[in-house]
């Protein structure tokens, strides 16, 4: 099959606490320091500078996996296992510290429901700032406008109200909408259908679903609903403390998570 | 044709640790355009919303500052104003300043401001301080427009003020506090993610910036031995130029200018370097 996205041997360092000195003044002694050979002023009582791998924490340690074009994957692991992580990285948001990853296609990332929406804007308004945002061009959205509409379920007269007198899910119903509307090759969403009714979380999952058996997208999906994680990706990897620890079809993976969460 | 994908493999997106660019992705930022375009909307959009006024404003605000500066600066220090009428002088003055003093300000905060929208979406960053820029332009244009009629008016009643053919060169000068503005900007965005302290020098150090830029004075008021550390400033040859192209007084040295240019377009790129390795690192620092 073709590869789509191919990450290969990625890690994610964070330094632990406070990062640089937090002011200039500092950091230039510091610096200074570090110039005539002297110790850092600065460095944290325990800490050796020498080791200088100490206050460090790998939030993602040599992950490798590959998914192919059209395929549903499904990214499961506990709190801090390095999920979100590693989508904020697939979703250049933040850059790796090592290793790579290679992607072929258009990617639209969803990390949050709602990015960008301002709320003195109309609905309207905000569907295209908001789909132009996620990347979308105008005559794209010109194109879809009505049909982002019907999705949200939002009546015609609410599309000319400002997002601030909106309910709730109206709100999310609508950025929803533009996000299902998305034309990209490849999808990243993490925890987006924690949000609106079941009954919607339902509409939406098929609306994903369709998306990649009729267009062949690839889909990326992190949720912590088992149900939703099952019901929508075939194939599954599961991380803990940062490492890739098993990856197979979906069903399995998600057995071993129950396991994990458990405690085994 | 999969097969021959697979071969060699031309991916559409590496990502790697560093991706150091010395340039601005302009196709990327292209592509973005109507992303562009609806985000210089919707600031200019909500300024006004829910205000009485409403675009009024733009012009209210100089209107104000310039009858301020008549008093404070004309009548109780008595500043000359090298024979220009000192409404147009101080108008101009203010316009050009509130121009690059509100491109500076919005666009060193690009980082904080926006720090939850770029934590979760990626789209080139540098399509924010490109429409904070072209906002303030905008509100520039407002008062230029307002300057023009009330210029007019001083023409026509054959007051003593001289448009020089220098007025041709006046886009350059725009052009150029919009650059200066952003790169000094931009430059302070990236470093203000690491180093907070300098988010409180911005105001103070703008304030200072506006005395020893030639605003609410001419640069021929300044005594002689001063005069060279006024060259030093790249914002000098700018004001002076600019008067002289619409008033006909003013310092108007080629050479002083071509420095001040090179000098700005440095601090540009200086810029741009400093946010394109800024952009990719600042979510795990701020």
């Amino acid at each position: 099959m073709d590869t789509v996205v191919r990450v290969e041997h990625l890690n994610k360092e964070y330094r632990l606490g406070v990062i640089g000195n937090g002011s200039l003044y500092r950091d230039i002694q510091s610096w200074m320091a570090k110039l005539r050979h002297k110790e850092d002023p600065w460095t944290q009582i325990g800490a050796d500078s020498r080791v200088g791998r100490k206050g460090r924490f790998l939030a993602l340690d040599d992950v490798s996996f590959e998914v192919g074009r059209g395929e549903r994957l499904g990214i499961m692991g506990r709190n801090g296992a390095g999920k979100s992580t590693l989508l904020k990285i697939l979703s250049q948001i933040t850059a790796p510290t090592g290793g790579c990853i290679k992607i072929r296609g258009k990617v639209a990332s969803l990390l949050e429901v709602g990015t960008g929406f301002h709320p003195e804007l109309t609905g309207r308004e905000n569907v295209y700032l908001n789909g132009a945002i996620l990347g979308m061009h105008k005559a794209e959205i010109d194109k879809k406008f009505d049909e982002i509409v019907a999705f949200s379920e939002i009546s015609g007269e609410f599309i000319d109200t400002p997002v601030k007198r909106y309910s709730s899910g109206m709100f999310v119903r609508l950025a929803f909408a533009v996000a299902a509307h998305l034309e990209s090759d490849i999808l990243i969403a993490d925890e987006v259908l924690a949000v609106g009714d079941t009954r919607f979380q339902d509409k939406s999952l098929g609306a994903m679903k369709n998306a990649s058996e009729n267009q062949g997208r690839t889909i990326l999906f992190v949720s912590h609903q088992m149900g939703a994680i099952k019901q929508l990706c075939q194939k599954g990897i599961l991380l803990e403390h940062g490492r890739l620890i098993d990856s197979g079809p979906m069903n399995d993976i998600a057995m071993k998570y129950q396991k994990l969460l458990e405690g085994a | 044709m999969t097969q021959e994908k697979e071969k060699d493999e031309d991916w559409d997106l590496v990502l790697t640790p560093k991706n150091k660019m010395l340039w601005l992705d302009i196709k990327e930022i292209v592509q973005y355009k109507d992303l562009l375009f609806l985000l210089i909307r919707r600031d200019f959009v909500s300024v006004y919303k829910q205000t009485i006024l409403g675009p009024l404003w733009f012009v209210f605000q100089p209107i104000v500052s310039t009858i301020m500066y008549m008093f404070v600066f004309g009548s109780i220090a008595k500043m000359g104003t090298d024979g220009i009428p000192q409404p147009l002088f101080y108008f101009t003055g203010n316009m050009l300043w509130t121009f690059f003093s509100n491109t500076l300000t919005k666009c060193q905060d690009t980082f904080n401001a926006n720090a939850g929208l770029f934590g979760k979406v990626y789209f080139p960053r540098f399509t924010m301080p490109i429409s904070y820029t072209v906002n303030s332009f905008f509100t520039f244009l407002i008062q230029f427009a307002f300057l023009i009629i009330f210029y007019m008016f001083y023409l026509v009643s054959g007051t003593a003020v001289t448009p020089t053919w220098w007025i041709f060169l006046t886009p350059v000068l725009i052009l150029q506090t919009a650059l200066l503005g952003m790169g000094i900007g931009i430059l302070i965005s990236a470093l203000t993610t690491k180093y907070r302290d300098l988010r409180q020098l911005v105001s103070f150090g703008l304030g200072i910036f506006m005395y020893v830029t030639p605003v609410v004075y001419p640069l021929s008021n300044v005594p002689a031995q001063w005069a060279p550390f006024f060259y030093l400033n790249p914002m000098t040859p700018v004001f002076e130029m600019f008067r002289y192209a619409f008033l006909g007084k003013g310092m108007h040295n080629i050479w002083m200018w071509s420095a001040s240019l090179v000098a700005t377009l440095l601090i540009f790129w200086l810029g741009v370097v400093t946010f394109n390795h800024n952009e990719k690192t600042f979510i795990d620092v701020i």
